[in-house]
């Protein structure tokens, strides 16, 4: 600003342009403080009006859904947004020569994202732009380009793109999800592991036993899994290559082997094994197959994780007589409790930018999930649902997926991190458990 | 004469104070006698001299001593005189010589009884003259004795006078002292007269300005007061329209920040640490006729989404009053800073 006005100053007064802008800027700066000011400390708290319009296509698309349905979906499951529903648009424009702000205005919508589709050959190229309305300003512009098969990855592209430039901060549409569903019952049950995109489309199943498996965990690549199947009839941790369908038993020791967690390195797993007789928590050295044991107490002491900061551990115990979060600065510290609130509290999971754990908490006979500012200490319950277990933190922070049971299913939800919004993933066939949010992959 | 009768007759009663007469007398009686001794033509004896002058003296006459004025007369007189005497001494000379023999007799008697009158007259006489001479003498003594007694006392005077006079150099010294100690109190009395004058002078001087200054003062606060009077007239006016525009003011801010409010989409990349401040410009009909942003929060989403809310209303509520619109919304601030974050 003050860079705008020296500039329009020293056209104006070509011999004092420095004194001149100056004295205006002080003048501006004086009149400014004696001025009126109003304070917005709050914010709409509802979801940001959108008008995602139907992309124009020229030649053939593909069948299924459109990139458009596909942005609006992404957005709203964000619950940052509120797309608007494309039959109440006035018009329909695919540039911005097209765009009248007044009617977005007048619709009440802050941002209008228009593009087109165009098919060359077998890929299909998108160019798309989004408007502030009230500013009557382009935010984004950009083109991008996919094979015409995968043009659910384009939309999730996009939305990405959108999410980041009006909220700031990464979208995590791309992402994948993984999770275990069970099917059948008695000898037909099958316990399957999936992957799918974070709306749940595109699922793909990438093991199938007839023994549980449990708590998939994505390498910081995003390139493998490792998760404990009951296949040999006991407890077994195995890496899973996605790409290769490879596996490898990293951890099969006599008692129980379980909650595999990645290092941000990806080399390395912390691991719950009762081989010396109790639950302790191990790092194992994926190369070497090294283990060290973190912990060393009578009691319980599973499902770790590490801190943003990648230093120490997340865990719980029931060291104090029911199961707590503990933080353990660094290995071999004293483990710190972190969770008073209630006496079950369980399975932690920090935010990726360490100023939140998330856990399973219980309240009123029945489970939530919590979080527990790490600043405050301030716990507060993010899910409205009950029965509520795994939660999975999204690598933007914003957003959180767990289980829970919808009319005795068990299906998963999508949360914002600040328990604002809910949405639940459409449910597959059977039962869902288990998701783990996938890494950001460029 | 009488003086020398008195002078014999006074026998050891000599008059102190007359030697000198004492003298004369004597001196007389001796020239008498042989005065009396030579006209008898006799061979003048000194001692019948005084004899004759003794014979003569019953003799009421006065003595030719006193009667010799007429030299001549007496001389004439003398000769005729001394020649009858003559015939008649020759007479009387057988006669007289046995008178005188008789007389001799007599006589010797008598100068055997004048020798002894003498002598007891010279012994009288040296008694008196040693009785005058003691009396010289302790007069003398006494004169000395006066002399000293006078000597001591005009040495006592003298003393007296130098301790008079010592005193009195005292008493001028002391007085002089004393004069000058109290010209001095007068002086410093004077001096102490002059500062308490000045002193209530200076006082007198610093009243009257005090009193000036009161005055002034007084003067000033009661034009202060009738001043502040008016002013506080005139400021409860303003204020009565100041605080009629100030919470119309507030009515329209309040107004203004639930419109805003609702239609801040704060992004979810806000912290409570951002804070963007963008300053309004309102036509007087409510719209928005320019918006600057005067301080980024270091967030483009976050700017933009404060811009965006800014612009998103179509009319800004204002108040109907030209004034308080002027005053307060033709140009006023907002800030963005979220306080609670979802």
């Amino acid at each position: 600003m003050f860079m705008k006005s020296r500039s329009r100053c020293s056209g104006s007064f070509l011999k004092t342009p420095v004194i001149a802008c100056l004295v205006l800027f002080l003048t501006a700066s004086l009149g400014a403080r004696a001025e009126l000011l109003i304070r917005i400390t709050e914010g709409a708290g509802s979801a940001i009006p959108i008008a995602v319009v139907p992309f124009a296509e020229s030649g053939s698309m593909p069948a299924g859904d459109k990139v458009g349905s596909i942005v609006q979906a992404d957005l709203t499951m964000s619950g940052e947004f509120r797309p608007l529903e494309p039959s109440k648009m006035l018009s329909l424009p695919s540039e911005r020569s097209e765009v009248y702000f007044r009617d977005w205005r007048m619709l009440g919508q802050r941002y209008v994202l228009v593009g087109q589709l165009t098919r060359n050959g077998d890929r299909i190229q998108a160019r798309y732009e989004l408007f502030d309305v009230n500013q009557e300003k382009r935010i984004l512009g950009e083109t991008a380009a996919v094979p015409a098969s995968n043009l659910r990855s384009l939309g999730h592209h996009i939305s990405d793109r959108v999410y980041e430039a009006i909220t700031g901060a990464p979208g995590v549409f791309s992402t994948k999800l993984a999770y275990i569903t069970v099917s059948g019952e008695g000898e037909q049950t099958r316990y399957r592991l999936q992957v799918s995109d974070v709306d749940g489309k595109r699922s793909k199943v990438r093991l199938e036993s007839r023994e549980p498996i449990l708590s998939p965990a994505w390498s910081p690549d995003g390139k493998k899994l490792a998760y404990v199947s009951f296949e040999t009839g006991k407890p077994v941790i195995f890496v899973h290559e996605l790409a290769t369908g490879e596996r490898q038993k990293v951890a099969d020791f006599p008692g129980l082997n379980s909650a595999p967690a990645w290092s941000a390195d990806g080399r390395s797993l912390l691991m719950t094994l009762s081989r010396d007789g109790n639950a302790e928590i191990y790092r194992m050295d994926l190369a070497s197959r090294n283990l060290t044991r973190l912990t060393d107490h009578w009691a319980i002491d599973t499902e770790a994780a590490w801190d943003h900061a990648d230093r120490g551990i997340y865990f719980t115990s029931d060291r104090s007589g029911g199961p707590q979060i503990y933080h353990m600065e660094r290995p071999g510290a004293e483990p710190r409790r972190i969770t008073f609130g209630s006496r079950y509290n369980a399975r932690p999971r920090p935010s990726p930018t360490g100023d939140y754990v998330y856990y399973v908490h219980q309240r009123d006979s029945t489970f939530h999930i919590a979080r527990t500012n790490l600043e405050t200490g301030e716990e507060t319950v993010i899910t409205r649902t009950g029965s509520d277990e795994s939660p999975s933190v999204a690598p933007n922070g914003r957003l959180l997926i767990y289980a829970t049971r919808q009319n005795g299913e068990g299906v998963l939800t999508v949360v914002s991190a600040d328990g604002g919004a809910a949405y639940s993933l459409p449910a597959s066939e059977g039962e869902v458990r288990e998701p783990a949010w996938g890494p950001v992959t460029r | 004469m009488k003086g020398h009768k008195r002078d014999i007759v006074s026998t050891g009663k000599a008059p102190l104070k007359s030697p000198v007469a004492v003298s004369v007398g004597l001196h007389l009686l001796v020239f008498g006698i042989a005065l009396a001794g030579w006209s008898w033509n006799t061979p003048p004896e000194p001692e019948p001299k005084s004899i004759s002058a003794r014979l003569i003296s019953p003799e009421p006459r006065p003595t030719p001593v006193v009667e010799e004025r007429d030299q001549a007369d007496k001389e004439q007189e003398r000769k005729q005189a001394q020649a009858r005497e003559r015939e008649e001494a020759e007479r009387q000379r057988q006669a007289e010589e046995k008178a005188r023999q008789e007389a001799e007799r007599k006589a010797q008697e008598e100068a055997r009884k004048r020798e002894e009158e003498r002598r007891r007259q010279e012994a009288q006489a040296r008694e008196l003259a040693e009785k005058q001479a003691r009396e010289r003498e302790a007069a003398r003594q006494k004169a000395e004795a006066e002399a000293k007694e006078r000597e001591r006392q005009k040495a006592e005077e003298e003393r007296k006078r130098q301790e008079e006079a010592k005193r009195r150099a005292e008493e001028e010294k002391h007085r002089q002292e004393e004069q000058r100690k109290k010209e001095e109190a007068e002086r410093q009395r004077r001096e102490e007269e002059a500062r308490k004058e000045a002193e209530r002078k200076r006082l007198e001087a610093e009243r009257r300005l005090r009193e000036q200054q009161l005055e002034a003062l007084a003067d000033q606060a009661r034009q202060e007061r009738e001043a502040e009077a008016r002013r506080q007239q005139e400021a409860a006016a303003a204020r009565a329209r100041e605080a009629q525009m100030l919470s119309e003011s507030e009515k329209y801010q309040a107004l203004i920040r639930e419109r805003l409010s609702q239609a801040w989409y704060p992004p979810s990349s806000a912290t409570e640490n951002m804070t963007a401040r963008l300053q309004i410009t309102l036509l007087p009909t409510g719209e928005l006729a320019s918006v600057k942003l005067v301080s980024s929060s270091g967030n483009t989403a976050f700017d933009n989404s404060a811009l965006s809310a800014v612009r998103s209303l179509n009319r800004y509520p204002i108040p109907d009053n030209r004034d308080t619109f002027e005053r307060y919304f033709r140009q006023f601030t907002i800030e963005f800073n979220p306080q609670r974050l979802r």
